[in-house]
């Protein structure tokens, strides 16, 4: 008896400890995706918790309860205050969850005034076209290139994304954003980058035969790096990326 | 509701060769049969379906291609999701329902025993449509279960894509007849003294089955007609450059898809809610408040089909994000009343109520990650990622099996009069559960992590462990489930007696025989109460003691 009363509070503790440990994002490296980061911590950490509770509550009243003889239980029908308790406490988590979405959604929608590089993502079957306005310089990939899109670190990038042909998704896991290009539709975000690196990207709107190889990387570098990434890019016209 | 007595439906002509005959099944109007007919087919495409999710895994255990192509493996997936929503997971619900129902209603039959037939036919035909395109050039459609246009259009060239339309669209349609039938059935056919309010919560979880059917299966028939013709016949509904909008087409298809999703769960609440009572030997908590709750989620899950279309960047997200996590209240009703059913009660851990209590636990388990993606921001990270499958198949897996097992395990003896192995259906239960988990929890990490949903492949060397995990649990459900299988087989040749009433049941179909006599029943008891089979057993020692004789619980028949 001892030792069954305990066994489920040392199985919840460890089910919390590898919930919270491993159910985490990457962390973000744009600073859109940090408030998006934020919140799924946030939602994690609640969710772990109705979980253990929940969970708690199944385990222990069956452990606690099981049959032990042939009485039959008091018949109880229900209790509305219990209920209305139950019913109460889950509608104030949602909307207090409700609120926090609203903060982190607007700071990763939010696209004020002009951005810095404005870049036009292009999706079809089965690559990307990066084209940057105003400056005549473009990436497009193809079945033996995966396309780079180069950006700064630090500034605001704007994406303008379409599609040619089918849906496509233009997403960089640690960004922790993506968005669906749809033919007839052009979709605007932005990204500010706040390190530099080379990131893996890909089509995640399933789009056909090679959806799988649809990738891309997103290289971020120093300013001065790009700017004469930039210039030889222009001059060579449209560049082919070698595949890294 | 009126009270006046219909005129019941002519009951169909008594059958005199045996029962359980090939001709009679191929004949049959009775909804005993016609349910076993529905489960059978519906399990039967289950395992097809398991066969092909087992090929994803496979595919998937390693980077690298190494089963198959890409086209097979787009075909494999996109068929898998087909196969399991379209064809088996609405519809073994819709068997059970259909033996179950009359028997808790104390009917004789459906109210309109041919159009049950027929709805059973036409589904059994639709899906040997949707299994013909195995074998057309160039093979079933690779476009996953979602079919969007233009992929699906203009695209995807192949018979194998008009098969999946047209099949899908006769099941649909069957489904829509199916409906009308249980709907009225439930309304119309009830034995006297049994109200609206004291149905068993498995004719709830199916009636409002059922009404979400009735409205969300006819958005899809639209759809799928619209896509046949701008594949046919020249339309352009989801074409941009001849006006045609594509969004248009995700809007109508969640529209269904959503609630879809209720109309797989719901009846399978219904399950729970009759078994954890009958093994906890106390009446369902909050009888009310469960029925409230299932229209609180069938209204709700109306209102936020745009959840799936967070990415799109073209829908209102605040309310699309409020509404699906307000979902979040009524779920979460039902499964505290179902701890409050079970809170001082005494409980016995048969293989149905074990079943019953992993469904809570991995329910729970996709339910808090749905609450999760309702919120838009965070859906940008994992919309289409691994996340999201691990999300749905611990519901749908986790969720609808473990539930549909439990409604086995519980059903079988009123199905057979024999009972299945406790001994088998604990090691299958233990099995399931780890394989499960052990498939599905790998993948939220790989999801959050950015593996996409759908690749064949995969570039990321860190992304192989998880999904070798994933494919070794993966086939410890297929062992699992073969168990069943194995159960099944023995139990029907040599299972223990059940007797009618093996569990102490609380509603109609265990106070008559195992299995029931054609017309189900040879006595009625009176019905007093919610749970007319507990009350014939513990007659209540003095008036308005365990009978519900509150005049207010009797809205219908006052
Ligand atoms: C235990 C058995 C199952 C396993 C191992 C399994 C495995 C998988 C895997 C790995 C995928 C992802 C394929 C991909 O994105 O490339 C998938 C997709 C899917 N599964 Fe399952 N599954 C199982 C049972 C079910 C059940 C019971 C249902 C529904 C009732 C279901 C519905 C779906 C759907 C709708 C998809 C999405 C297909 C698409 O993206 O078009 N699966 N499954
Ligand atoms: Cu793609
Ligand atoms: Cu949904």
């Amino acid at each position: 008896m001892q030792p069954s009363r305990r066994a489920p509070a040392r199985w919840l503790a460890v089910t919390a400890l590898v919930l919270a440990a491993a159910g985490c994002t990457p962390e973000s490296v744009t600073e859109q995706g940090q408030a998006i980061y934020n919140l799924y911590s946030l939602f994690l950490y609640i969710a772990a918790v109705v979980f253990v509770v929940v969970s708690g509550l199944v385990i222990w009243s069956v452990i606690r309860y099981r049959r032990r003889n042939d009485e039959l239980p008091t018949q109880t029908h229900g209790n509305n205050r219990l209920e209305l308790i139950w019913t109460a406490i889950p509608t104030v988590i949602v909307l207090v969850l409700f609120v926090f979405t609203i903060q982190a959604q607007n700071k990763v929608l939010d696209s004020p005034g002009e951005a810095d590089v404005n870049v036009t993502a292009t999706a079809f079957q089965w690559s990307w076209r990066f084209t940057y306005e105003g400056t005549g310089a473009e990436v497009v990939g193809g079945p033996e290139t995966i396309p780079e899109l180069v950006v700064p670190v630090g500034q605001r990038v704007r994406v303008k994304l379409v599609s040619v042909d089918v849906v496509h998704s233009f997403y960089v896991p640690q960004t922790l954003f993506k968005r669906q290009a749809i033919p007839g539709v052009t979709n605007e975000f932005d990204l500010t980058f706040e390190r530099t690196g080379l990131f893996h990207g890909q089509c995640t709107q399933f789009c056909g035969l090679q959806h799988t190889d649809m990738v891309f990387r997103v290289r971020v570098v120093t300013q001065g790096e790009y700017q004469s990434w930039l210039a030889e890019t222009t001059r060579r016209g449209a560049a082919r990326q070698p595949g890294t | 509701m009126a009270t006046t007595e219909l005129p019941r439906p002519a009951l169909p002509e008594a059958h005199h060769e045996e029962p359980g005959g090939i001709v009679d099944y191929l004949t049959t109007v009775d909804h005993k049969k016609i349910g076993i007919l529905y489960i059978f087919t519906a399990f039967g495409i289950f395992l097809a379906g398991g066969v092909l999710a087992l090929v994803v895994r496979w595919e998937l255990a390693q980077p690298g291609l190494q089963a198959m192509g890409e086209n097979t493996y787009n075909q494999v997936f996109t068929m898998h999701g087909t196969l399991m929503i379209f064809l088996f997971a609405a519809q073994v619900s819709t068997g059970l329902a259909n033996y179950l129902i009359p028997l808790q209603i104390g009917a004789a039959d459906v109210a309109f025993p041919r159009a049950n037939a027929m709805s059973y036919w036409l589904y059994l035909f639709g899906s040997l449509i949707v299994f013909s395109s195995f074998f057309v050039a160039g093979g079933p459609a690779a476009v996953a279960w979602t079919a969007y246009p233009p992929l699906s259009t203009e695209y995807f060239q192949g018979t194998g894509m008009d098969l999946w339309i047209i099949g899908l669209s006769v099941v649909g349609i069957a489904g829509i007849l199916g409906a009308v039938n249980l709907v009225t059935t439930i309304f119309r056919m009830r034995m006297p003294g049994m109200t609206m309010f004291r149905l068993p919560l498995f004719c709830w979880g199916v009636l409002v089955n059922q009404l979400l059917i009735l409205f969300a299966f006819p958005p899809l028939t639209v759809a799928f007609v619209l896509l046949f013709m701008e594949r046919n016949f020249g339309a352009r509904f989801f074409d941009v450059a001849a006006g045609g909008n594509q969004v248009l087409y995700q809007h109508v298809f969640w529209f269904f898809g959503h609630p879809e999703v209720y109309i797989i769960i719901l009846p399978i609440f219904g399950i729970i809610s009759e078994v954890i009572p009958v093994f906890s030997r106390k009446p369902l908590f909050g009888y009310r408040a469960m029925v409230f709750a299932f229209f609180g989620i069938a209204a709700l899950s109306f209102g936020v089909w745009a959840h799936h279309m967070f990415t799109t960047g073209v829908v209102y997200l605040p309310y699309f994000s409020i509404m699906s996590l307000l979902i979040a209240v009524p779920t979460g009703i039902k499964v505290f009343n179902w701890i409050g059913t079970m809170w001082r009660g005494s409980i016995t851990f048969s293989t149905a109520m074990l079943m019953a209590l992993g469904f809570i636990l991995v329910f729970v388990n996709g339910g808090i990650t749905g609450v999760m993606i309702a919120s838009p921001p965070i859906d940008f990270a994992v919309n289409d990622t691994y996340f999201i499958v691990s999300h749905f198949h611990y519901i749908m897996v986790g969720g609808l099996l473990f539930g549909m097992f439990a409604g086995f395990y519980f059903w079988f003896p009123k199905f057979t009069g024999k009972l299945l192995s406790e001994r088998l259906g604990r090691w299958q239960f233990w099995l399931f559960l780890v394989g499960f988990n052990l498939t599905f929890f790998p993948q939220y990490l790989v999801g959050l992590d950015g593996m996409p949903r759908r690749i064949a492949d995969y570039q990321i060397e860190r992304w192989t462990s998880a999904n070798l995990a994933s494919t070794v649990g993966a086939f410890l459900t297929g062992v699992s489930v073969l168990l069943f299988l194995w159960n099944f087989v023995v139990s029907m040749r040599r299972g223990a007696p059940a007797g009618d009433d093996p569990w102490e049941g609380n509603s109609l179909e265990w106070v008559t025989t195992s299995p029931p006599p054609h017309h189900n029943f040879h006595e009625l008891p009176e019905v007093h109460s919610e749970r007319p089979a507990f009350d014939r057993r513990h007659p209540p020692s003095f008036p308005g003691e365990g009978a519900d004789t509150d005049p207010e619980r009797d809205p219908d028949r006052g």
